[in-house]
């Protein structure tokens, strides 16, 4: 059971902008991914809007792996700027995990 | 009833253009038929529909003096209404035509057996003739309808109804169970999608309707009687004024909805903190802020959706509520998108099983997910649970959209988003006698295309009494109804079907055995030449011919299909078949 806690999706929104809670988890973006990705970006964005801290810590690689190609984000019926948020996500673990 | 020796009976075999005459041989049927007792001439149509047709028709009948007809062609609800104007153009009683269905229950029928088939044939019109010549000349019934309605409710619904009815000259009476008019939305603020006041809205069909002389308010009202039929009702209520008797052609029920109350424990039903939509919404419409039971201000709001909808049956909740309530979603979202401009801070989570915000409420569930809301999608096998750990509500749930990640939300507040139920109206329904599906919603005739009218002639429905509606569908089902009440009232009369029960007063014994059978409540007991007896309301009768096989002295007949008039012809179908 993980409790939920709005607190580490306000931290994320202090880095820059992170508009996933638009997403209405249709999946199309993990149909799209070329990479493959399975839990880029709907699972962790859903990780990060829940505040499920520790899910998202477990999956770091998998944040830096994004090619950032787009393909996700032009597609996106719920308008989510993914690529824009993975950015974001980025900053925030730049800052949080290796204090850059 | 009419000796044999006057039937005039004219027999129109048709061929169809094929679709009969491929089959069955036509001109062979007509030339068995012709000689039968009074039958006067015989003959066949390519298409007896066609004007030509009616036009050769008209003239046999006046050259001939026919006074029956016969025609065998299709089924009769296809021209059974074409025939019996053209029968009344040319000065025949209407009644006194007979239509025989060749082709649906002959030649389409029988495709690969022609000679069976033509044998058929001949032996149904045989019948229709049998029947023909036991036929009596009908006159429809004529119903002077009462330009005036009643409107049971006083919500939007019946406010509007009563407007519009008034727009179109016919008197209103409106009658309201409670002190005030207005129903629901005399209790809501922020309308989705105007963000009109529901209060202001509701002053405002109060003032139009001060306006009017033509419509009277009963509030405080209650029905306690009913007797009467389509054009012509009487309906006493009460008031605290005393009883009245209202005459009315016609009835509208808007009668409005009723919020599901949870069970105690139904998802933490009765915790501190724990409240439904409805009851938020009236405390936030009264001007009071956002806050726990407490009275701390809420900074987490939990929603849990379909409380009271779409349940399944359990072994503990044998009787459940199966309907999507449709509105709930909406109201939801539209309401958490009000609380987000109220207060920016508020964290929201929706639990949902499925979101219905249909048409143009899609964009009021993507705004409210754009501003904050969350969205948490459960399981109807897994719904969520909520319990208290000390002044803390917690609500468990197990997220489908998070790879089924068991969730814990501190709440500060839970609401239960409950579904729509009709009203208690046992007795209203009863005394009424208001046809309801099985959820107690009152039930239309057609779901599309009769849908605010109902089995009982002169009774219409509108607005959620019917169904889960919003506000915008409530009114206009309104409207619909007011123009099958206008449509059935501002002619001044209407005429019924003749073809009605009625009672062979020599025979009847009163045993009543027909009164329990009736469904339209057409049957009443009586005393004739000092016996008991039953007697026919012929207003209320359909016909339907329900009460005759229950009659032990055969002292019921329906006109039109008398038994002495099925007897005769079953037995020349019987005659033909047995050669």
């Amino acid at each position: 059971m993980t409790r939920v806690n709005a607190e580490l999706l306000k931290t994320v929104e202090a880095s820059g902008e992170f508009n996933a809670v638009a997403c209405m988890n249709c999946g199309t973006c993990t149909a799209l991914c070329p990479l493959g990705l399975t839990n880029l970006p709907r699972e962790i964005f859903r990780d990060v809007v829940l505040g499920l801290e520790e899910k998202v810590l477990a999956n770091v690689e998998t944040v830096f792996s994004c090619l950032l190609c787009r393909m996700c984000q032009v597609n996106c019926p719920a308008e989510v700027k993914i690529a824009d948020n993975v950015r974001t996500l980025r900053v925030h673990l730049n800052k949080t995990l290796h204090h850059l | 009833m009419k000796p044999e020796t006057q039937s005039r009976i004219g027999i129109y075999v048709c061929h169809c253009g094929g679709n009969i005459s491929d089959y069955v041989d036509v001109a062979q049927v007509a030339a068995a038929v012709a000689q039968e007792p009074g039958v006067t001439i015989s003959r066949t149509h390519m298409f007896t529909c066609s004007d030509a047709a009616q036009q050769e028709i008209i003239k046999d009948i006046q050259e001939q003096k026919l006074n029956g007809l016969v025609i065998a062609s299709c089924s009769p609800k296809l021209h059974m209404y074409t025939f019996r104007a053209m029968a009344e153009r040319a000065g025949v009683n209407p009644y006194q035509y007979v239509q025989v269905n060749l082709r649906e229950q002959d030649s389409w029928a029988h495709t690969h057996h022609r000679d069976e088939a033509t044998r058929k044939g001949i032996a149904l019109v045989k019948a229709g003739i049998a029947k023909s010549r036991l036929s009596e000349p009908l006159v429809p019934l004529r119903v002077n309808t009462k330009p005036r309605v009643l409107v049971v409710g006083g919500g939007v619904t019946g406010l509007k109804t009563a407007l519009a009815l008034s727009d179109l000259g016919i008197a209103v009476d409106v009658v309201e169970r409670s002190e005030r008019l207005g129903g629901w939305v005399a209790d809501w603020k922020k309308l989705y999608p105007t963000g009109q006041d529901g209060q202001a809205l509701v002053a405002e069909l109060e003032q139009a309707l001060a306006q009017r002389a033509n419509i009277k308010v009963h509030t405080q009202a209650k029905v306690t009687g009913r007797s009467g039929n389509l054009g012509d009702f009487t309906i006493r209520i009460r008031t605290p004024q005393g009883e009245q008797d209202l005459n009315v052609g016609a009835l509208v029920m808007a009668t409005g909805f009723a919020a599901y109350a949870p069970l105690p424990q139904e998802f933490g039903f009765g915790l501190p903190g724990v409240v439904t939509l409805p009851e938020l919404k009236k405390s936030l419409s009264r001007g009071e802020p956002l806050q726990t039971s407490d009275g701390r201000p809420v900074k987490t709001l939990a929603f849990i959706y379909c409380v009271g909808s779409r349940q399944k049956k359990t072994a503990a909740q044998p009787q459940v509520n199966t309907h999507c309530s449709r509105t709930c979603c909406t109201a939801a979202a539209h309401l958490g998108l009000n609380l987000t401009g109220a207060y920016p801070a508020l964290r929201q989570y929706h639990l949902y099983r499925d979101v219905r915000t249909y048409g143009k409420h899609e964009l009021i569930f993507g705004e409210n997910r754009e501003k904050g809301a969350v969205y948490v999608r459960f399981d109807e096998k897994e719904p969520p649970v909520v319990s208290t750990e000390g002044a803390q509500l917690r609500v468990k749930v197990k997220d489908t959209l998070t790879r089924r990640e068991e969730l814990e939300i501190a709440a500060d507040l839970v609401v239960l988003v409950t579904g729509m139920l009709p009203r208690e109206n046992a007795e209203l329904i009863n005394i009424l006698k208001v046809p309801v599906d099985r959820n107690g919603f009152f039930k239309e005739i057609h779901p599309k295309l009769r849908p605010v009218e109902t089995v009982m002639d002169g009774l219409f429905i509108a607005g959620a009494a019917q169904s889960p509606r919003l506000i915008g569908e409530a009114v206009s089902s309104a409207l619909a109804a007011v123009s099958k009440c206008g449509a059935l009232l501002k002619k001044g009369y209407v005429d019924l079907e003749p073809m009605i029960a009625v009672v062979k007063t020599d025979k009847c014994t009163g045993c009543n055995a027909c009164l329990g059978v009736c469904p339209y409540q057409a049957i009443e007991k009586t005393v004739c030449d000092g016996r008991d007896q039953v007697t026919v309301i012929p207003f209320s009768c359909k016909g339907c011919g329900a009460c005759v096989p229950l009659c032990p002295e055969n002292a019921l007949d329906v006109k039109g299909y008398t038994d002495e008039q099925m007897t005769a012809a079953i037995t020349a179908l019987a005659q033909e078949a047995a050669v």
